[in-house]
């Protein structure tokens, strides 16, 4: 659908199902790929899988919750490609847990991936960033909604779309659009506990009465990449089959 | 820099096989839709109430061999639109399975919309007609054969003015694309069980002819509130519904996107 031949895409989380397939649809487009995830491992292995001769592809371990982490991806993304047309933040961490038996460090772990993630991600690759490039932050449906036993997800997820907001502001003069994505129920194995418990009605609850695939995720993150959508600014685009369509 | 997005459209044939009807297709973004889907292998209906714009467009359309066929009529019929879809159709030798609701007005006085006290209401009701029921019109003109396929693709056009108070239209307009959104979201539900996703575009200020009816001061005005500084093409509409219209986006339903560069956002 769109030719990012000679792009570069910088994701993180890039281990998990939503990720992956965005980085397979990119590097089928053509870009080159700054991937990290907390897992280095198993994306190396997914890296070697896309690209056999690793020369669109680089890969590097990072915690999110660690803005040294994030200057080491942004500092890779230079030495190797140079500079960043789009930044996808693709990393999260989803955990049920209730408010009145939340721990301190399970709150802080939860701001800390979610949406400290995001903010030294961004910050640390705003100087790589080419003018007219484009930063997608994955939020979710629980960032609009909220979300039983995940209000330290959601509260964070929330963070996000209004961080995202007022960061466009600031990048919007270079031409560097910065937009949302809000998946709502994809197949991936973040979410097969939520599937388990309640799986049955919160299909009955969809409209298009399936859940989503993480390749219907990663096509609106290209589209929101691609010269396309050049004056779509500051939106939040849900994924969800109708299932929430509030706001 | 991000400069207006007014190129070609890219060659994809993403909607090769695909029957699309355009309303209000005589100019403005109607135009460029119908030229952008024509660029991606679709067959093209375009309906239009001005004979003048919609032979001018149809006539510059038709060079290539497009698969296109034009019909007059105002959406505010419902029994032309239903007239006019059966024949146009007829001559494409498909039913839509694809449709855009784009036909709209936006009256204004002396380059702004009227203050509410003083509306008539002959102008209240007909911008409710054209807006609101023209949809109508149309989506129940063209959805039970969508139903009978169990495929189907529904775009209507809002505003920013349907979501928030944008001070340069009348208060009929603002309220017609405000229900334009409440109806866009009740399909999405009614008929994602048929495999039907409907979605709003809300366009922020558009360079069609409709803006150049307002005086300069109203679009600056607006250029200087837009964070991308500058005004939207009718192009970068079309894209976006090109892309909601797409496989690539068959798991989006009920949503309301803005193309407003980031004017408006929510």
């Amino acid at each position: 659908m769109f030719d990012f031949t000679g792009k570069v895409l910088a994701l993180t989380g890039a281990n998990g199902g939503i990720s992956q397939a965005i980085a397979s649809l990119f590097y089928g487009y053509g870009a080159s790929l700054v991937l990290s995830d907390v897992n280095g491992e198993g994306l190396d292995q997914f890296a070697v899988e896309l690209d056999p001769s690793g020369t669109r592809v680089a890969t590097i371990a990072h915690d999110v919750s660690k803005s040294e982490d994030a200057d080491a991806m942004a500092a890779l993304a230079e030495e190797r490609f140079g500079s960043v047309d789009f930044l996808v933040t693709g990393a999260g961490l989803y955990l049920a847990q209730l408010v009145e038996s939340m721990t301190d460090d399970q709150w802080r772990q939860s701001m800390a991936i979610n949406l400290d993630g995001v903010f030294y991600t961004c910050r640390a690759m705003i100087p790589k960033l080419r003018d007219g490039g484009a930063i997608v932050n994955i939020a979710s449906m629980a960032g609009h909604r909220g979300s039983f036993q995940h209000a330290h997800y959601a509260a964070a997820k929330g963070g996000v779309l209004v961080f995202s907001r007022s960061l466009m502001h600031e990048l919007a003069p270079r031409g560097i659009r910065v937009n949302c994505i809000s998946p709502g129920l994809i197949e991936t194995p973040l979410i097969q506990p939520l599937l388990r418990s309640q799986g049955e009605a919160l299909l009955r609850a969809t409209p298009l009465k399936r859940f989503g695939k993480p390749e219907e995720v990663a096509g609106v993150v290209a589209f929101l990449c691609s010269r396309a959508a050049g004056f779509v600014n500051g939106e939040t685009i849900h994924v969800n089959g109708g299932l929430y369509v509030v706001g | 820099m991000n400069e207006p997005n007014t190129s070609q459209f890219s060659p994809l044939r993403t909607h090769l096989g695909r029957t699309v009807l355009i309303t209000g297709a005589g100019q403005g973004i109607g135009a460029a839709l119908a030229a952008g889907f024509l660029s991606r292998g679709a067959a093209v209906g375009l309906l239009d109430i001005a004979p003048e714009h919609l032979n001018l467009r149809a006539a510059e359309l038709n060079k290539a061999g497009a698969r296109l066929a034009a019909a007059v009529a105002d959406v505010a019929d419902h029994e032309a639109v239903t007239e006019a879809v059966e024949r146009l159709s007829e001559t494409l030798g498909a039913t839509f399975d694809v449709v855009v609701c784009n036909a709209g007005i936006s009256p204004k006085h002396e380059g702004r919309g009227v203050p509410m006290a003083g509306m008539d209401p002959a102008e209240w009701r007909r911008v409710v007609d054209v807006n609101l029921t023209g949809t109508f019109n149309v989506v129940h003109a063209t959805v039970p054969q969508m139903i009978a396929t169990g495929y189907g693709r529904i775009i209507t056009i809002a505003s920013v003015a349907g979501r928030t108070y944008f001070p340069h239209v009348g208060a009929h307009y603002a309220a017609s694309k405000s229900a334009v959104i409440g109806f866009t979201k009740h399909l999405a539900g009614e008929l994602g069980p048929h495999g039907i996703t409907v979605n709003a575009l809300a366009p922020g200020r558009i360079t069609t002819s409709l803006i150049r009816t307002v005086s300069q001061q109203v679009n600056d005005e607006v250029v200087a509130a837009t964070p991308l500084g500058r005004l939207g093409e009718p192009e970068e509409v079309a894209e976006v519904a090109l892309f909601l219209t797409s496989d690539a986006a068959r798991f989006v339903t009920g949503q309301v996107i803005d193309v407003a560069g980031g004017w408006l956002m929510t």
